[in-house]
This record gives C-alpha cells, structure tokens and sequence, in this order.
C-alpha cells in the first residue's frame, strides 16, 4: 500500500466547498533514547508519510486505521501540536480566507485556531480538574473577546452546554470530576463548538467510553454537525464507529494512505487488502469480505525502519516482487474510490 | 435541543436519549435509596473525604502561634528583655508560667516573642522559594527544550552546593540580619520547590485539557495562568507547609551555629541560650519551653501539610474503564 | 439465590459458584462489587461474562483467581472439582492456582518480568510447579511458543518482553498459561489492548487451544462481538449483578433482560447505513459505591416498573436454564 499521491483529492475547481486540505503532510520523529543518539545514530520514526487528505463542508471523514498507523499524528499535525515535518494544512483552500497552518505562527496562527477545534479521547484528561463547567467552555470567548461581553458568553455558554445536553443551572459551578466519563465527553464537545468552528477534528472521542454511552455521544456529534453546520473529521480505530458516522473514509496503514473514498464504496466493495483484512477481522465481518481474508500476520513493522515499496507488503496475501520495489501510488478504481495498491479487489462498476 | 429521535422509533427506548439532570429530578418520586442513585447518576458529589480533627488540632496551634506572635506588642507579656522578672532560673509558677532564665526574665514572654522570628524567617523564606522556584520550575516544565535545560542546571547548581557553606557565605559576609538570614534560606528553598514545580507542571503540560487550550488559540501566559498553576499551587501548597518546618529548624541550626539574627532571638537562639550546661541543669525548662513551642509548631506544620496536599488531590477517576 | 442449575450440559461441573459477594473495605465506605453471583461451568465448555466498567466481571474473575487484595471481603464458595478453593490451606494445595486454573490479563505486561528472557519466564513456570529439569523446561517452552504461532520461535526463547509486539507477547503470555496443562483458563479482556487484526487471530487461538485440551474457559469482555459464536454460554453482568445467563444462541436471538438487548441494539452495525440513527441508552453505568438493593440497572432501563425500584428482580430459570433477573422480561407479554 504505501500510497502517496493526490488523485483522491478532490479539483478545486469542481468543489469550492473544501473548507480543509491537507497536502503531502510529512510528521517525523527522532527516535529512540539517549543511547542511540550518544552512540551518533539519527534514526527516524516515519509517523506520517506524505498524506494528503480534503474535506468537503458538512461532510465527514473517517480515519480509519490499527495502532501506529499515524492517523492519531495526523489530527496533531492538522491542528499543528506539533508542527508537521513538511506539507501543507490549508483552511479555506481557494477562498480569500485560504490559510495555510503549516506556514503560519505565532499570533496570526492563534487568531486562525478558532476556526478549528479538536476534542481528544480521554475525556477525564481533556478538561480541567480545577476549573468550572462554565469556565471551561467559555474559555474560548474568555480568549477571543473583551470583558464587556460578559452577559453574551454566559447566555452562548449556557446555550452550547443546553445544546449538548447538560444542564447549565445545575452543572455550570461543578468541576469535571464530578462527572461521568460521557458527561465529560459532552463538555468537551461543548467547548470544541462554543466558537463556531468549521472544522472539528475528533481523536477516537468515543474510545474511551462504556459501549452502553458511545451511541449517545454518537448521536450527540451528529446534532451538532446540523445545528452547527459542523465539519468533522472523525479518527477511530472502530470500524463499526467510523461506519456509522463518515461520508468519506481513509484507511491509514503505518504512516501513508491505503484506500480513500465514498463510506459506501469503501466497505461495501473494498480494494485494498488491507481494508479487506480490517473489515474480515472485526467480531462480526462486513458481508463485503470473507472472514479468512482476516489472515494477514500479527507482526507490523517498525515505523524506523518501514518496508520499502508498500509498507503493508510484509503482511500482504498478495504481495509480489514488485510490491518490494514500486510505491503504488493512489488511483481512482471507481467513483470517488481511490486506492493504493497494484493490485487491489476490483469490482464490477455498479 | 434535547430529543431529535423520532417517537416510536424503537419500543423500549422512550426515554430521553441525553438523561440530563432534569430528567432525572423529574422522575416520578420512588424509594429513598433509590433516589440517590439517580442523583449520583448525573453527579458524583459525595468527596468522601474528611480534614479530620487532627488537622483542625494542627490549624488550630498554628492560628494560635500567628496570632500570638503578631500581638506579642499588645498582650499583657512581661517585657522580654526585663532582667529580674522574677528570680534567676525560677521554676515556672503562677506568676512566670514557663518560669525564668538566668537573668530572670519571662520565659513564657520570650517564647511568645521568639515565635515573631521564627516565623518571619520561615515564611519569607518560603515564599521566596515559591516564587522564585516556582516561576522557574513551571516555565521549565511548560516550555521544556532550551528553558528546560537552563532552569535545570541552575537548580542542580543550587542543589549541589553545601546549604551551610552557602549560609556561612552570606551571613559572614553581609552579617546576620533577619533579611540577610531570611533571604539566605530562601535561597536553599528555591531547588526543591522548583524540582517540585518543574514535575508537576510535566505531568499537567501533557494533558489534554492544555492541549485543548492552544487548540483555543489562547497564548502561553493565558495557558499557565489558567490551566496550569490552579494544578500545580496544589502540590506546592503542601510542600510550602512543609518547606516552613524545614525553615523553621534550619534557623534554630544556624542558630546554634552562632549564625543566627543578631537583634532580637528566634525560638532557636532561646534553645541555644537554654542549652548552656549549667542552664540546662538548673533550669531545664529555659529550653524546654521553646524546644517544645519549635517541635509542636513543625509538626503542625508537617501534618497540616500532608493532609491538605491529600485532600485537594481531587478524584479524577470518576469513572474508571 | 437457589443454586440454579446452569445452562451447561449434562456433564458435572468442573467450576460451581454460588453467592459469590465481593466487598472493598475502602477508607470511602464500603463498595459491594460483587452481588450474588452463581453459575456452573463444565468441562470443555466456553463462558463468556460481558460487562462494562463497574459490571463486577473483573472483580469475579480475580476472585476465582483469588487475587483480590487483602481489603476485600470475598463471600460464597467456589467449587473447582469437588473442591471448595477458598478453603485451600497449605502451599502445596495452592499450587492448584497456577496449575489447574491460570489466568491472561488484558495488558500482557502484567504477567510477563520486563527484565527477564522470555524464555526463562515459560521454563521458571515449568519448573516450579511441575518440578522439571532446566533442560526439558526449555524444549517444552519452545514447543509451546511454537504451538501459540510465535514465528522463530527459538529466536523469541532469547528476547525481551519489550522486543515483542502487543500480540505476540499475548502469545507468549498464552503460552505460560498453558505451561502447566491447566483445566480452567480464565481471560480478562485478552484482546483489548490489541488491535483489531491481532485480535480476531488471538481469539481464534484460544479457541484452538481450548479444544484441543479439552480445556473449560471463561472468556471476559467488555464486548459482545467478542463472545458471540465463540462462548458456549454467556452471562451478562451490570452492577455487579448477573442480568441474564444463557446458551450463546438463545441470549443473541431471544434476549429476556432489558440490558441485554439494549447493549445489541446501540452498538453501531459495520453493515448497517451511514448516519444510521443509533439506539442510545440513557444515562451511565453506575459507580459501585450507588448500588442499592434495587435493580442497578433500572435507572436506565425502558421497561422499568416500580417494583425494580424497591428491590432487585432475582434471578430466575425458565426451566430450559436461561436464566434473567427481571421483573419486566422481554417476550413475557407478547407470546
């Protein structure tokens, strides 16, 4: 897989509602410890490896991909903590607004922060054990507006918390440990929304929920794209989760893209094998695949030392000589379906 | 908003999707217990923790010293350096409680007024080192990198320096005035209060709710104000309590040293004064009286300290996995 | 309760509990994390307990493994073979931990000595209780990575946990597992440190091994993925309460327990429509320290009637062994 290549992003000129592009995002990392670095060796952790990625208003993008697969680094990288090695993170690309985060600091990237949000996994740890409900999320307005707007944040405080389903006359003075873990998730949300963002990037913000309250903050991310007209881009290591709430998939493999494309498309007629290993492994396989097709070997590499050609090749069922020696590169193997692969599942165009 | 799913959509599930707090408390009334588990199923309000008597003992010792050395002008004491109070070396009785030394001054007098030194010493010193280790050990811990390293080195430097050579230093050469002796402990406070920050702040600078503040756009001074030292105050807060105990003793060792301020006495130089041989047999409670003022006044101050620091550990594992 | 017969089959049991109670003596107060659990499990048979955090599963397991801490009052009895294990005295008699019954953990590091070779962590089991010699507990390791599918398996002898992946080093800790030949291997959460491709082959394994041994298993998860077409009988645990228990089929198709059936039904579907509306479940599971002697999953539930509120249902054969604790059964009015 190793795909690089931009032929999934979508033409400037056909779509002049890509509110986020990102554009050969490179993120790496100097690793190992001291020893390695005193010994003068310079080794390198490829977390992301030229991805490039759009998002159409109102849409959702699912990242989908296992541990290490970078898609983690990426939403860091989108929201510049910590600033990608290279590549472009472009909001409003080809609009007056159009600004690219990756080449912008200091002030002028705060003042652009607004526009788009994150909210992370751990619910608990993403809010303030010392600080209030309501300090919490008017922390946004505290920051971008002046004192004497007081009575207009506490009413859009309120009415972001009310939005979110927590109630702001019993829950504003509380602190964050007096919630449960979905509550905390819910105001996590709250401030995430409470300045209109564009963009909001979700780092697997169920993960770390009882299954019995994933479908309510599920449920929750899907008002909110309406009432607020929100973009997400929703990263998951939950094939079920993602299903249920992307327009668009990306399947990540050890840093680089495997397969982009339609929800649908993707896993309904799968090309990669490695989206078809994701899809037959999940407890219950998508009907699209064969559950043997989840034998694909136990073993990923290390990002230091990533396989040449395509990365998923050490672990491929189909791999060739040529998989060693050529990157695929990602191409279009139906509508709105990319894949980067030489030789992916092709299915009868419907 | 509240519900957005349509009636009827499933049978078993006419409940509210989001069961927020009036939901609950508009429940049809049921049994007592029960109850409360509803309440705690939107708010865990019960801490469960307790100060406990001991640590209002232990505020209680510590006011009554405050108070007591601050007013020491205005209490109806004996003038503390009034030779023939009472006889020399007078056993304590009803007219001189602590009884007398061997001028025949007021023990209890002089302990009330030794408790002024002590404590200036101490808190100067420690919010010297709060202040100043602090500051440093949070922008080490927030910025890390080049800020990181230099706060470091510097705090090593202080930490691998002799604190008594370093007293000696300072107090032979720029004499034994109560700043001089305050400013000189501080200055030894200023390693392990900064040590404490600086891990404090790493543990908290790595947390979402930080990361959350950028993502905000708010810019670094907003982020450690706000976020960061409500969290870290914590942990100092304990450590401040204690670092006074430690300041209070370290004076009374600097104080048999010779080393200590030279007008006036602490609590330490009456120890010192107590604890001439011929003193001590005659009249042990010449240094009893301010040994037991020092011993009662640290401990307070160890046992107040560790017990806040648990008490505003807040739970932060309202739920676990 | 009575001692309800479980649905396992007509086999005696290999593991019986009745009344299992577990309570944390905490400086907060008193935590009853366990409630009357009872089930049977015979030879060779799979069960699966499911449950969310504060669902007491964990807590079962460890009582079983008798690795509870000293501030927990532990209630019931626990038969293993004709047995009562928490009467186990002597050392000798308390090898039967170990041996007969072991345990996987969710994160493998908790078993495995981050400075010791793997190898020597297998053969160490080997020898101390089965009292073989150096040398044979070094083949035997071997042949035991290689039966868990660790590739290069000699060369995996001389490394460290740290040079293995999460997956094989849930391997190795399988492998010490099985080391000592055990009739009962109890997995908490196995796979969920793990992921996805890593864990379909870890369960497949267990599974394999389980047979093959004739092996008994009780398999615990927080997913009901996980158990499903893998556990011969499943009981699902809220509060620290048994909900409902029953055959693998019977419970996936003719769900009786409310929460059950809730918990399949908001659970996004991988085949199911983009933006499909999910079926929330109100509220939150509740903190161990709420429980009462009420229904703990009332608060939530959509078929609740006053009596949950008062006490809890108990739990209650049907005669063909499915057994639920509720006072408003799924299917009770319709048929």
């Amino acid at each position: 897989m190793a795909g690089s290549g931009d032929a999934h992003l979508r033409d400037p000129g056909a779509f002049d509602d890509v509110v986020l592009r990102v554009e050969n995002l490179v993120q790496e990392f100097p690793a190992g410890g001291t020893v390695g670095r005193l010994a003068g060796r310079r080794a390198v952790v490829h977390a992301v490896s030229d991805v490039s990625l759009d998002v159409r208003r109102g849409e959702t993008l699912g990242v989908v991909g296992e541990s290490g697969c970078g898609k983690s680094t990426t939403a860091r990288a989108i929201v510049q903590m910590p600033r990608p090695t290279s590549g472009r993170v472009l909001l409003g690309p080809g609009t007056d607004d159009e600004v690219d985060l990756a080449a912008t600091g200091g002030s002028a990237l705060r003042e652009v922060r607004p526009r788009l949000q994150m909210i992370f996994q751990d619910p608990i740890s993403s809010l303030n054990p010392r600080r209030s409900v309501r300090d919490i999320v008017g922390e946004g307005l505290a920051v971008w507006s002046s004192a004497s707007d007081g009575p207009h944040q506490e009413a859009r405080v309120d009415e972001v918390l009310r939005a979110v389903g927590i109630d702001p006359a019993v829950a504003a003075t509380r602190r964050a440990h007096q919630f449960s873990g979905g509550q905390c998730q819910r105001i996590s949300i709250a401030r995430a929304v409470v300045l209109d963002p564009e963009v909001l990037i979700c780092d697997e913000p169920v993960s770390a929920l009882d299954v019995s309250v994933q479908a309510q903050i599920l449920n929750l991310l899907e008002d909110m794209k309406d009432r607020y007209g929100l973009t997400l881009v929703f990263i998951s290591h939950d094939l079920s989760v993602v299903r249920n709430v992307s327009d668009r998939v990306a399947v990540m493999y050890l840093g680089k893209l495997c397969e982009v494309g339609d929800a649908d498309a993707i896993y309904e007629r799968p090309a990669h094998p490695y989206t078809r290993a994701l899809l037959a492994s999940a407890p219950e396989p998508a009907p699209s695949v064969d559950p043997s097709e989840a034998a694909v070997g136990d073993e990923v590499p290390s990002p230091i030392d990533p396989p040449s050609g395509c990365r998923f090749r050490t672990r491929c069922p189909r791999a060739v000589e040529r998989c060693a020696v050529e990157e695929p590169v990602l191409r279009a193997v139906g509508d709105d379906h990319h894949v980067a692969c030489h030789f992916p599942s092709l299915w009868p165009s419907s | 908003m509240t519900e957005q799913l349509p009636p009827d959509r499933h049978p078993r599930q006419q409940r509210d999707a989001h069961l927020h707090v009036q939901d609950i408390e508009s429940q049809t009334s049921v049994q007592g217990g029960y109850e409360a588990m509803l309440g705690g199923l939107s708010f865990d309000d019960s801490r469960g923790r307790r100060l406990g008597v001991t640590f209002w003992c232990a505020i209680g010792w510590m006011g009554l010293v405050l108070v007591a050395a601050v007013a020491a002008p205005w209490l109806p004491l004996a003038d503390p350096d009034q030779t023939g109070f009472g006889g020399r070396l007078d056993p304590p009785s009803g007219d001189a409680w602590f009884g007398t030394d061997g001028n025949g001054r007021d023990v209890f007098s002089r302990t009330v007024w030794g408790a002024r030194i002590s404590l200036v010493v101490g808190f100067v010193a420690i919010v010297m080192g709060m202040a100043f280790g602090g500051t440093l050990g949070i922008l080490a811990g927030y910025f890390r990198g080049t800020v990181d390293r230099l706060a470091s080195f510097l705090m090593f430097a202080l930490l691998a320096f002799p604190g008594l050579v370093l007293a000696l230093l300072f107090i032979a050469s720029l004499g034994p005035s109560l700043t001089v002796v305050s400013l000189t402990l501080g200055i030894l406070a200023i390693a392990p209060v900064g040590r404490l920050a600086r891990a404090a702040t790493l543990l908290y600078a790595e947390r979402e709710f930080v990361q959350a503040a950028r993502v905000l756009g708010a810019g670094h001074g907003r982020i450690i104000v706000r976020e960061l030292l409500p969290n870290v105050l914590v942990p100092m807060s304990g450590l401040a309590l204690l670092g006074m105990a430690i300041t209070v003793v370290a004076e009374g060792g600097l104080a048999f040293l010779g080393l200590s301020v030279a007008d006036g006495f602490s609590w330490g130089k009456l120890i010192v004064m107590g604890a001439a041989p011929r003193t001590l047999r005659d009249g042990p409670w010449v240094a009893m009286f301010p040994i037991g003022a020092m011993f009662l006044t640290v401990l307070a101050l160890n046992y107040a300290g560790d017990r806040l620091r648990w008490y505003l550990d807040v739970r932060e594992l309202a739920f676990e996995r | 309760m009575s001692a309800t017969p479980s649905p396992s089959g007509p086999v005696g049991p290999l593991l019986s509990v009745r009344d299992l109670g577990v309570t944390f003596r905490t400086p907060d107060g008193d935590v009853r994390a366990v409630d009357g659990v009872s089930f049977d499990l015979a030879e060779g048979r799979t069960l699966g307990i499911v449950g969310e955090s504060g669902s007491g599963k964990s807590v079962t397991a460890k009582a079983l493994m008798n690795l509870l801490p000293s501030y927990a009052d532990v209630e019931g009895t626990i038969t293993f073979d004709g047995r009562d294990v928490r009467a186990l005295a002597t050392a000798r008699e308390r090898h039967f931990w170990g041996v007969e019954l072991t345990m996987v953990f969710q994160d493998p590091m908790t078993s495995l000595n981050p400075v010791k070779r793997i190898g020597e962590q297998i053969a160490e089991c080997l020898r101390v209780h089965l009292g073989r010699s150096r040398r044979d507990a070094s083949a035997a390791a071997l042949d035991l990575l290689e039966r868990v599918g660790i590739p290069e398996p000699r060369k995996r002898l001389r490394q460290y946990p740290h040079e293995l992946s999460g997956g094989l080093r849930q391997r190795v800790v399988i492998a010490m597992a099985l080391a000592c030949g055990p009739r009962l291997l109890i997995a908490d959460e196995p796979t969920t440190a793990l992921d996805v491709t890593v864990q379909k082959h870890i369960l497949d394994l267990l599974d394999d091994l389980r047979r093959e041994r004739g092996m008994s298993m009780v398999l615990i998860t927080h997913d009901l993925g996980v158990v499903k077409g893998r556990a011969d009988d499943v009981m699902v645990m809220y509060g620290g309460r048994t909900m409902e228990h029953a055959a693998s089929g019977p419970l996936f198709t003719a769900m009786r327990h409310p929460y059950t059936s809730a918990l399949l039904e908001t659970i996004p579907r991988i085949d199911a429509a983009a933006h499909a509306r999910l079926v929330p479940i109100a509220g939150r599971p509740p903190n161990p320290s709420e429980l009462g002697p009420w229904c703990p999953f009332a608060p939530r539930c959509g078929s609740r009637v006053e009596a949950c509120t008062v006490e809890a249902p108990p739990l209650v054969d049907d005669g063909t062994g499915h057994r639920s604790a509720c006072f408003a059964p799924l299917g009770a009015g319709e048929a």
